[in-house]
């Protein structure tokens, strides 16, 4: 053998060792998603589908699965339409015919509940990155992992808030309004409140479902204004928003605390339609761009740059899902369902990524529902470049250096 | 319940009634010349609430003096509207006396203005600026009256008596009159029928432009925000007497009370049940409303 063809039998070795590697690496975690493409939701489906797509590409980027020998994430999407019936026949052919590993989605509760049955029937693991309705993680099923916070979670953390600030300020709070728009959602809130206000020892002075396209919320207003409660908690949708707030100001009612429930009050346009009245209030939140957090800057200006709009909460738990289940694959080692299963039940992720989430861990109680999953209150305020929506809590994801304005000035 | 209470509640519900009466009395002289819902009044005053905002943004007058180029632009507007959209279907149907496809015309025209400012200025809540009258409030002791409030009632006012002045003086008010209650009749005396449509769609039309103007500095603007108002017109016309100048203010006085007295005594939500309760017992007992004349000449 001469030494030239021993260089070359060495190289075809080298050479072969190098194909099979690749030819591992080339072994695909197929995850399915079913998410509203096209229809009425078709604008969130289109933010969860985004935020999926830039996570994927940086976890392969970065060598994929390594446990697997650096198997590559792969999204496999079908459209809900927000239709439950879609959204369960569409679960079926990803679970039957592409034959995924995991399904993640529906962001409709109504399409989530329905399709993780599907997935549990099959012993598939499928994680909700956000879909909120309370029952999706409480039927006793083993498959199924959710991300986002319960519906009941934001009404308790608007009352963890209130009791954090009071103690962070020394302020007392005593008395308690609701005014809510009359729908599903604004009644639904308000009876938990009721509820949390009791536990919490407030004496509630006022409780008004309202008409959300009402020409006047005048009568309201002049009912909070009599009523003088120290906290006014709103559930408004978008023009009501800004009418309340508006006319709040022209009576000079001023509680101490207003704190609204997302929807109305956290639309783009609340803020330019109320302008100075919206001063100093608070809303809650999932993730707001400002979080306190390693990562989450960044994170958000390549989102920003790549698809031209800031992260919601809504993408960020998709982005988290992706980080959630690649870490769950590392440690599973093996695409076995059941494996994945309970990699994913075992999750503690505290750090890379993931971590631009408002709260410290990532955690999966017995029901699947992650544990730690918090929302996050913003104030509204004008730091000198116009009114911002500035995370005040958690305090640990406060903004750097800024102290809330608490209680609220008089007027 | 205190006495002053109540009497912050009556005058809220006065002065915001005597708006809805304002958006009203220009559904209602439509209907009295025409004979015809216009289903598109709510956005036309949605148009004249855009007109406002963009003159006060691009020029700084003040909201009310810019009332002097909307009412014209408004009237225009409605002018040529009539002449070019709803008069081709009465030539069409001139054998109807009532048109139903007119009416299917104005919810054509409700819904493609609606959508043409939301393809033009986009879902945001515009808030008028520079608006002098922000936040003006008239305070009497425990008692708040919000100023743009009551120079809209003011307005609505002098608005509803020279519509008056104007019907029972002129000679072009005159004709309105004769062809609202008798069109044949009217066109044998030498009165151009389309004409007086033409008229009375552009004041009409005008009139929602002055109830912009007044709503501009107390309400955001943005593309559907004259549904609600539309729906509490024909409400406030039905109740008041459909054609009755009287019966839409009046209309409009009773609704405003309702709902500023009422949450005083149960939700919210409820007087707006009050407001269509009344609305249909109107309809059962005394269909032609409270001011409308019993027979349809």
């Amino acid at each position: 053998m001469t030494k030239k063809s021993l260089a070359t039998a060495a190289l075809t070795l080298l050479a072969l060792v190098g194909m099979s590697m690749s030819a591992m690496a080339e072994t695909v975690v197929k995850i399915g998603n079913v998410e509203p493409l096209s229809g009425p939701s078709a604008s969130v489906g289109q933010q969860g589908k985004n935020a999926r797509e830039m996570a994927v590409e940086e976890i392969n980027a970065a060598g994929g699965i390594k446990s697997l020998g650096g198997a590559k994430l792969e999204l496999i999407y079908a459209d809900s339409k927000s239709d439950p019936n879609v959204g369960v026949t569409e679960t079926e052919r990803l679970i039957n015919t592409d034959k995924v590993n995991i399904v993640t989605g529906c962001w409709n509760s109504g399409v989530t509940y329905p399709a993780t049955a599907v997935a549990e029937r099959y012993g598939v693991p499928f994680v909700v990155p956000v879909s909120v309705r309370d029952t999706i993680t409480e039927r006793g099923f083993k498959y199924v992992f959710r991300i986002a916070a319960k519906d009941s979670w934001w009404t308790r953390d608007q009352f963890t808030f209130l009791k954090d600030m009071k103690d962070e300020f020394g302020t007392e709070l005593k008395t308690v309004a609701f005014v809510y728009e009359n729908g599903d959602w604004g009644t639904g809130f308000a009876a938990q409140w009721k509820t949390l206000a009791e536990e919490a020892g407030y004496e509630i002075v006022l409780d008004e479902p309202y008409p959300s396209a009402a020409t006047d919320l005048t009568p309201v207003v002049t009912k909070i204004r009599r009523a003088k409660p120290d906290v006014l908690l709103l559930t408004s949708n978008a023009a009501d928003a800004v009418l309340i707030t508006n006319t709040l100001a022209d009576y000079k009612v001023s509680p101490k605390v207003i704190l609204g429930s997302g929807g109305g009050h956290a639309d783009p346009t609340f803020i330019s339609g109320t302008s100075d009245n919206s001063k100093f209030m608070f809303d809650i939140v999932e993730w707001e761009t400002d979080v306190n957090k390693p990562g989450a800057k960044e994170t958000n200006d390549k989102y920003k740059a790549k698809y031209g709009s800031n992260l919601t909460g809504e993408a960020v738990d998709a982005y988290v899902a992706m980080y959630v289940i690649a870490d769950a694959l590392e440690r599973a080692g093996s695409l076995e369902p059941a494996k994945i299963r309970d990699a994913l039940a075992t999750t503690d992720l505290k750090t890379g990524p993931a971590a631009i989430v408002a709260y410290d861990s990532i955690k999966f109680d017995a029901t699947g529902q992650n544990e730690n999953a918090a929302l996050a209150i913003v104030q509204i305020n004008d730091l000198g470049q116009g009114l911002e929506r500035i995370t005040v809590w958690p305090k640990t994801s406060r903004r750097a250096d800024y102290t809330p304005v608490f209680p609220m000035p008089q007027k | 319940m205190d006495l002053i209470f109540l009497l912050q509640d009556v005058i809220n519900g006065i002065l915001m009634g005597s708006i809805y009466g304002l958006v009203a009395l220009g559904l209602t002289l439509v209907f009295g010349v025409l004979k015809i819902i216009n289903f598109a009044h709510g956005s036309f005053l949605m148009v004249g609430m855009y007109v406002a905002y963009w003159i006060v943004a691009y020029t700084g007058l003040h909201p009310y003096l810019a009332l002097f180029l909307v009412a014209p632009i408004m009237y225009f507007f409605g002018y040529q509207m009539q002449q070019w959209l709803i008069r081709p279907i009465f030539v069409a149907e001139r054998d109807v006396r009532e048109p139903i496809t007119v009416i299917i015309v104005t919810t054509g025209v409700w819904y493609v203005l609606d959508n043409l400012a939301l393809l033009l200025f986009g879902p945001d809540y515009r808030a008028l600026s520079p608006n002098p009258l922000k936040g003006e409030m008239i305070e009497i002791g425990e008692i708040l009256i919000s100023t743009p409030k009551l120079f809209g009632f003011i307005i609505t006012v002098l608005t509803a008596a020279g519509l008056y002045w104007f019907l029972l003086k002129t000679r072009m008010g005159r004709a309105i009159r004769a062809t609202s209650l008798d069109r044949d009749a009217a066109s044998l005396m030498g009165i151009s029928q389309w004409k007086i449509f033409n008229v009375a769609f552009g004041i009409g039309t005008a009139i929602a432009g002055i109830a912009a103007v007044v709503l501009v500095p107390v309400y955001n603007v943005y593309p559907t925000v004259g549904v609600p108002f539309d729906v509490k017109s024909f409400v406030i016309v039905v109740l008041g007497g459909l054609g009755s100048i009287p019966g839409a203010l009046l209309g409009g006085v009773i609704i405003g009370l309702i709902e500023s007295i009422g949450p005083n005594f149960m939700t919210s939500t409820w007087t707006e049940a009050i407001v269509y309760g009344l609305f249909l017992l109107v309809l059962f007992f005394k269909p032609s409303g409270l001011f409308g004349q019993k027979y349809d000449w």
